[in-house]
């Protein structure tokens, strides 16, 4: 998807997922609840689980039994050997047919025995023919000796997959129907599964979910293998197809890679360096003050100084307060020096202070995004059915609570990475030009402008679904006894008001999760295409953008009429006309005159918050946000 | 109706025994095998049609213990001391042969017999040039005292010797 257009605004129709392919069925409810993904975004995955993935499996090999008029434990031999490739099977093969039979080790069939008795070359006794079973080879043995040479390859693991005749000579593989006909149904189980983790295993484009419990497979029909690739499992797992870690788009693998090595290699010695330690003022040097005075000595450099002001000692005495104290520091207290001192203490240890920064980001939406899990389950297991009876709504029209939930789980979890990803790509650039330096603080800023947005609305769709919801948790007020002798019931729905209040939540709920999803998007989908790309679309000149706030807001309003001609003519809510620069969100006051009277021509008014376009002209209030008209963001 | 293995091995054993009696392979003798689960063989140091011959004239003792699952599973085939020096032969006799050891890189089938088991030693004797015992023989024995060649992991990457 590159465009996030007006149209966009109101996809969601029956076939919004539809592009998945036709097996991936997203009926099941539990399907679609784990996946928070655009609507109508390509969906470039189908999930298998072990029946599907036998079911792909056989009918691979039965591909190739017809086409290669060969047996079905040949052909699965000659697939493994090709990694599942059929493709590359099937143009060797016709390229030259025989060189494949002895790569894959294939025989020519021999002519069944004429005798009617053979000799078991395993046990050493005679049996009747009938009895007995061979591979193409026909080197015979009886049933007794086939299973015990079957069971012991199984149980020694996956090369039981490639079992060859047990004759040393021979190269001939072993018929599934020898297989199916002596073997036990235990063994018979584990050969499958060999069958199926090798059909998984050997091929690119197929992975296991890495989720502890979870048995399914996903197979990606991306074109490009070896990028980041979002997944969603059944399982509610959300993981890289390239990298196995959490899914992390629009972050690639490298980023997160080094991240979590960063993380695990500093996150705890930070932190406690940071909340115990300061730095030596002369060196730099961390250090812990774990008892004693004031006057301090650098163990490194052996500069004497006061903890408290982190001046020189030389400049401490009696006069200063002594030993325990530091009048210096609390002059400085007084009169708001300090915070410049904690300035300089936080230019010294500015890397880690950074690093800090984006990491107590990154985690702390990684709890929030684990706790919202959580709630959601509980939501599931236990306040659903509560809420359906207090507000007399039926379970299955409570998906919007559980959907919203989904979005907050997902959004959490792109934004975590959007901050792991601003580490890297802001740094300050060493022996950068002047103009690079520039570009890049203009694509932080327009970056953080975009984090901030869908930040903000991921903050009000997840207070409202956290505290919002718990006002419904609760017996609705009874009726004034009148009313409920005239309902002749006590299970007489909700009040009037209480419904009223019921139905407004329900659909600023559902608003503002589709509000929020269409942010994540464009975060997403402009960090992936490039913030050079993205900005171009504004048609802004870069200049103009960040020198001459004036001018940004000029184009950003020529950018919002176009936007709202556009809404008009498709006669929907523009999802998006918003401004660039910082310079225009300050926009403060009410509705100018100018505003108003476009705001006229038009038929509706934008709000200046969720951009949602309100019909109702003289309403103060956002029909959707419920914010005050005018009011800043 | 299914045999037990210990009936399986005892009667695959006898007709192994019956075979040998018949037709012994060269320069092998068995030696002793009154308990049907332990064998001795007498092997003659085969003629090398290289030079340096190595063990023409000398004879060594293979001793073979069959195990309740033969032939599902292989022999457990060692040298009686003095083993002969071979670089895939230790001093404590343990023989690094893939057709001795089962596994996913064995290479012991339950159709091959004792017979072609002395045949194979004989000729991994005859194409040796190499008068030497493999790297690491006598930490190797020293931590193997007692313990059966079947524990240790073969490695059979080298077929040339």
């Amino acid at each position: 998807m590159s465009d996030y257009g007006d149209s966009d605004y109101d996809m969601g129709g029956s076939d919004a997922y539809s592009s998945g392919g036709d097996d991936f069925s997203y009926s099941g409810d539990e399907a679609e609840a784990s996946s928070p993904v655009a609507k109508g975004a390509k969906k470039s995955f189908v999930v298998l689980d072990k029946e599907e993935l036998r079911e792909r499996l056989g009918a691979g090999v039965s591909q190739v039994v017809e086409l290669l008029c060969i047996s079905d434990a040949e052909a699965t031999r000659a697939l493994r050997f090709y990694k599942w490739d059929l493709t590359k099977l099937q143009e060797e093969w016709f390229a030259d047919p025989e060189a494949v039979q002895v790569k894959v080790g294939l025989v020519d069939e021999q002519p069944s025995t004429r005798r009617k008795e053979e000799v078991c070359k395993i046990c050493f006794e005679s049996f009747s023919v009938q009895d007995m079973a061979c591979a193409r080879c026909k080197h015979y043995y009886c049933k007794d000796c086939w299973r015990g040479y079957i069971h012991t390859s199984i149980e020694s693991g996956p090369f039981c997959l490639d079992l060859r005749c047990p004759d040393p000579e021979c190269k001939a593989a072993v018929p599934r129907r020898v297989i199916t006909a002596v073997v036990d149904a235990a063994h018979q189980e584990r050969y499958d599964d060999f069958a199926i983790n090798s059909f998984v295993d050997d091929q690119r484009q197929i992975v296991w979910c890495p989720a502890p419990d979870c048995q399914n497979a996903v197979m990606s029909m991306h074109d490009q293998l070896g990028v980041a690739q979002d997944i969603f499992c059944r399982c509610g797992n959300a993981f890289c197809f390239n990298c196995k870690e959490e899914a992390h788009r629009p972050v690639d693998c490298d980023t997160v890679r080094k991240w979590m090595i960063k993380n695990s290699a500093e996150s705890e010695n930070l932190n406690w360096i940071l909340a115990n330690t300061k730095p030596c003022p002369k060196c730099t040097r961390p250090i812990e003050k774990n008892q004693g005075c004031m006057h301090m000595t650098c163990s490194q450099c052996r500069h004497e100084f006061c903890w408290l002001c982190e001046g020189s000692w030389a400049e401490h005495g009696e006069r200063t307060g002594g030993f325990y104290n530091c009048n210096r520091y609390k002059r400085a207290v007084d009169k708001g020096e300090v915070d410049e001192q904690e300035q300089r203490r936080q230019h010294a240890r500015q890397s880690l202070e950074r690093y800090m920064h984006y990491w107590q980001r990154w985690a702390e939406n990684d709890t929030s995004r684990k706790r919202a899990l959580r709630q959601m389950e509980a939501f599931k297991s236990e306040t659903q059915e509560l809420i359906s009876e207090y507000t007399a709504t039926p379970v299955s029209q409570l998906r919007f609570i559980t959907d919203a939930w989904m979005q907050v789980v997902h959004c959490r979890r792109i934004l975590k990475w959007t901050y792991a990803t601003a580490f890297y790509a802001f740094a300050d650039p060493v022996n950068a030009t002047k103009e690079a330096k520039a570009r890049l603080a203009q694509h932080q800023e327009f970056f953080e402008f975009n984090q901030g947005q869908a930040e903000h609305y991921l903050e009000k769709l997840h207070g409202q679904v956290e505290k919002q919801l718990n006002t419904f948790v609760r017996p609705p007020p009874s009726p004034p006894e009148g009313e409920a002798a005239a309902a002749g019931s006590e299970a007489a729905g909700p009040s009037g008001r209480d419904q009223q209040g019921w139905a407004k939540f329900r659909e600023q709920l559902i608003g503002l999760t589709d509000v929020t999803r269409i942010h994540f998007e464009k975060l997403v989908n402009e960090f992936e295409k490039g913030l050079d790309e993205a900005l171009k679309e504004y048609d802004v000149p870069m200049a103009q953008a960040s020198t001459s706030a004036a001018a940004a807001t000029a184009a950003a309003a020529a950018a919002e009429e176009a936007a709202a001609a556009k809404a008009k003519a498709a006669g929907k809510a523009p999802a998006d006309s918003r401004r660039i620069t910082r310079a225009s969100k300050r926009r403060q006051g009410p509705v100018d005159q100018e505003q108003a009277a476009i705001e006229h021509e038009a038929g509706y008014w934008q709000c200046s918050h969720c951009t949602y376009a309100n019909e109702a002209m003289d309403s103060q209030e956002c029909e959707l946000c419920s914010q005050p008209r005018g009011a800043t963001r | 109706m299914s045999r037990s293995p210990t009936a399986v091995a005892q009667r695959r054993i006898q007709s192994e025994l019956r075979d040998w009696l018949q037709h012994p392979p060269d320069g092998c003798k068995l030696v002793q095998y009154e308990d049907l689960r332990t064998w001795v063989i007498q092997l003659l140091g085969p003629e090398s049609p290289c030079q340096p011959q190595l063990y023409t004239g000398q004879t060594f003792h293979l001793r073979i213990l069959f195990s309740e699952r033969y032939p599902l599973e292989p022999p457990e085939v060692t040298f009686l001391p003095p083993s002969p020096v071979h670089p895939h032969i230790y001093t404590n006799g343990h023989i690094c042969l893939d057709i001795l050891y089962d596994g996913h890189n064995g290479g012991w089938s339950p159709a091959l017999t004792i017979n072609k088991v002395a045949l194979s030693l004989r000729s991994m004797l005859a194409s040796n040039t190499d008068n030497r015992r493999p790297p690491g023989d006598a930490d190797y024995c020293a931590r193997m005292r007692g313990r059966s060649p079947k524990e240790t992991r073969w490695e059979f990457e080298d077929d040339s010797v």
